[in-house]
C-alpha cells in the first residue's frame, strides 16, 4: 500500500512537471518586467493585451523575500531576496486583476489591466 | 502588528486544526503511545519547510520558476488524498466501535495505519510551512535592519502571536475533543475534514488554473467587500471550510464535486433519511 502510494505520488508530480514544461514550451509570450523595491511594486499598473498569455519577470531588489499573490489569478509565487522569477500568466479576459505582495500587503499592491 | 498577526494565523491555522484533530483521534482510540508519529510528522514538516525556504534562495532559472509551484501543488493533492483516506478509515472504525463502549482499537491494525497519521501531520504543516518561514524570515531581516526600528519588531511580535494563537486553537480542539463522546467526535471531525479537504481540493484546482493548465473562467460571486479572505474571520473560514471571496466556476465545481464524492464514500453505505438527520445534528 505504501509503495503504491509512493508510486502514485511520484507519477502525479512527474505528470505535473511535464504539463508545466509543455505549457512553457508551447508559446513564446511577451515578457513584462515587474520590480519589487522598498516593499512596493514598480510599476503598480501593468497594461496587457487580453487573450494573450505573457510572462512577468519579477525582480526582488529588497533584502527580504516577497510573495507575489493574486487571488484573482490564483497565483502565489515567492521571490527570494535579490532574485528574479519568471512567472507565466495565462491569457486573460478583459478586466482588472489585483495583486499584492503578501508579506507587505499594506504597501505592495498593484494590478494588471487586460484590454 | 495586526497585519502580520493575521498572515501567520491564516497560514498556521489549518495545520493546527488538523494536528489537533489527529492527536484527539489517537487519544480517543487509546493510541496515546502513538502521539510521536504525529509529532514526528509535524516536526519533519517544519524541518522540510525551513529547508525549502532556505533552498529557494539558492535556486535560480527554471528550477526557481517551477520547482516550488510543483511541490506546493503536489502537497495539496497528496493532502487531499490522505485526508480522504483517513476520513474513510475513521468511518470504518466508528462503525466497528459503535455498540462497544470505548473499545481499544486493534493494536496491529492501528500500527499499520500509523504512517498515514504521520503523513497527515507532515502535509498539514508543510503545506503553508515554507511560506510562513519565509514570511517570518523577511520580518526578521527587516527588524534587524538598522532602519527597521520599533514598527518592524512589532511586526515580528504580531507574526509570533499569530502562530501562537493558531497553536492555541489546535490545543483547544484537542482538549474540547477529549470530552466529547467518541461517536460524536467521529461524526463532527469526519464532516469537518471533508469540508477542509473540499477546500484544499478546490485550492489545488485553482493552482492549476493559475498555471494556465485549466481555463480561468469567470468569477461566480464576489463577497470580498463583505468578508475578505484577508480578514480574521475570512481567514478562519478559508482554512476551515475553504471559503473563497472570489471563486471561479471551476473552483466551485471542484469543491462541490469533491463534497459529493466524499459524502458518497464516507456516508453512502449507511445513507437513510433518519441517519442523515442524526448526522446533521452534531455539526
Amino acid at each position: 500500500m505504501r509503495r503504491l502510494m509512493a508510486v502514485l505520488v511520484s507519477l502525479g508530480v512527474a505528470a505535473l512537471m511535464a504539463l508545466l514544461g509543455v505549457a512553457r514550451a508551447a508559446d513564446t509570450p511577451r515578457e513584462v518586467p515587474l520590480t519589487i523595491e522598498g516593499n512596493r511594486f514598480m510599476p503598480e499598473e501593468i497594461a496587457v493585451k487580453a487573450g494573450a498569455p505573457f510572462v512577468l519577470i519579477i525582480t526582488n531588489k529588497d533584502r527580504g523575500p516577497e510573495e507575489f499573490e493574486s487571488r484573482d489569478l490564483k497565483i502565489e509565487k515567492v521571490i527570494p531576496a535579490g532574485k528574479t522569477v519568471r512567472l507565466k500568466i495565462p491569457s486573460l479576459k478583459p478586466g482588472t486583476y489585483g495583486f499584492v505582495g503578501e508579506y507587505h500587503e499594506k504597501t505592495a499592491k498593484g494590478r494588471i489591466v487586460a484590454e | 502588528m495586526g497585519a502580520t498577526f493575521v498572515v501567520t494565523l491564516r497560514e498556521a491555522f489549518e495545520a493546527a486544526l488538523v494536528l489537533g484533530i489527529v492527536y484527539t483521534y489517537l487519544e480517543k482510540i487509546g493510541g496515546r503511545q502513538h502521539y510521536r508519529y504525529v509529532t514526528w510528522g509535524g516536526a519533519l514538516g517544519v524541518v522540510a519547510s525551513i529547508m525549502i525556504a532556505v533552498g529557494v534562495g539558492f535556486l535560480s532559472g527554471p528550477l526557481l520558476d517551477l520547482g516550488p509551484d510543483v511541490v506546493a501543488t503536489g502537497v495539496i493533492f497528496v493532502a487531499v488524498a490522505v485526508l480522504t483516506w483517513h476520513g474513510w478509515w475513521m468511518q470504518q472504525h466508528a462503525r466497528a466501535i459503535k455498540g462497544e463502549v470505548q473499545r481499544r482499537l486493534d493494536e496491529a491494525q492501528a500500527t499499520r495505519r500509523l504512517w498515514i497519521v504521520a503523513l497527515i501531520a507532515f502535509t498539514a504543516v508543510f503545506r503553508e510551512g515554507t511560506e510562513t518561514v519565509l514570511f517570518l524570515w523577511g520580518l526578521l531581516a527587516q527588524a534587524t535592519d538598522a532602519a527597521g526600528g520599533v514598527a518592524s519588531w512589532s511586526g515580528v511580535a504580531g507574526g509570533a502571536i499569530g502562530i501562537t494563537v493558531a497553536v492555541g486553537l489546535g490545543w483547544t480542539i484537542f482538549h474540547g475533543g477529549k470530552r466529547v463522546s467518541l461517536q460524536k467526535f467521529f461524526s463532527v471531525t469526519s464532516l469537518l475534514l471533508m469540508f477542509l479537504s473540499a477546500g484544499l481540493f478546490s485550492a489545488g484546482i485553482g493552482k492549476l488554473q493559475g498555471f494556465g493548465l485549466l481555463p480561468q473562467g469567470s468569477i461566480v460571486w464576489d463577497t470580498s467587500p463583505l468578508l475578505s479572505e484577508r480578514s480574521f474571520l475570512g481567514a478562519f473560514l478559508s482554512g476551515l471550510v475553504g471559503y473563497r471571496a472570489r471563486p471561479s466556476g471551476v473552483e466551485v465545481a471542484a469543491y462541490l464535486t469533491y463534497l459529493l464524492l466524499a459524502a458518497a464514500l464516507l456516508f453512502g453505505h449507511r445513507w437513510s433519511p433518519v441517519r442523515a438527520a442524526d448526522r446533521l445534528d452534531p455539526a
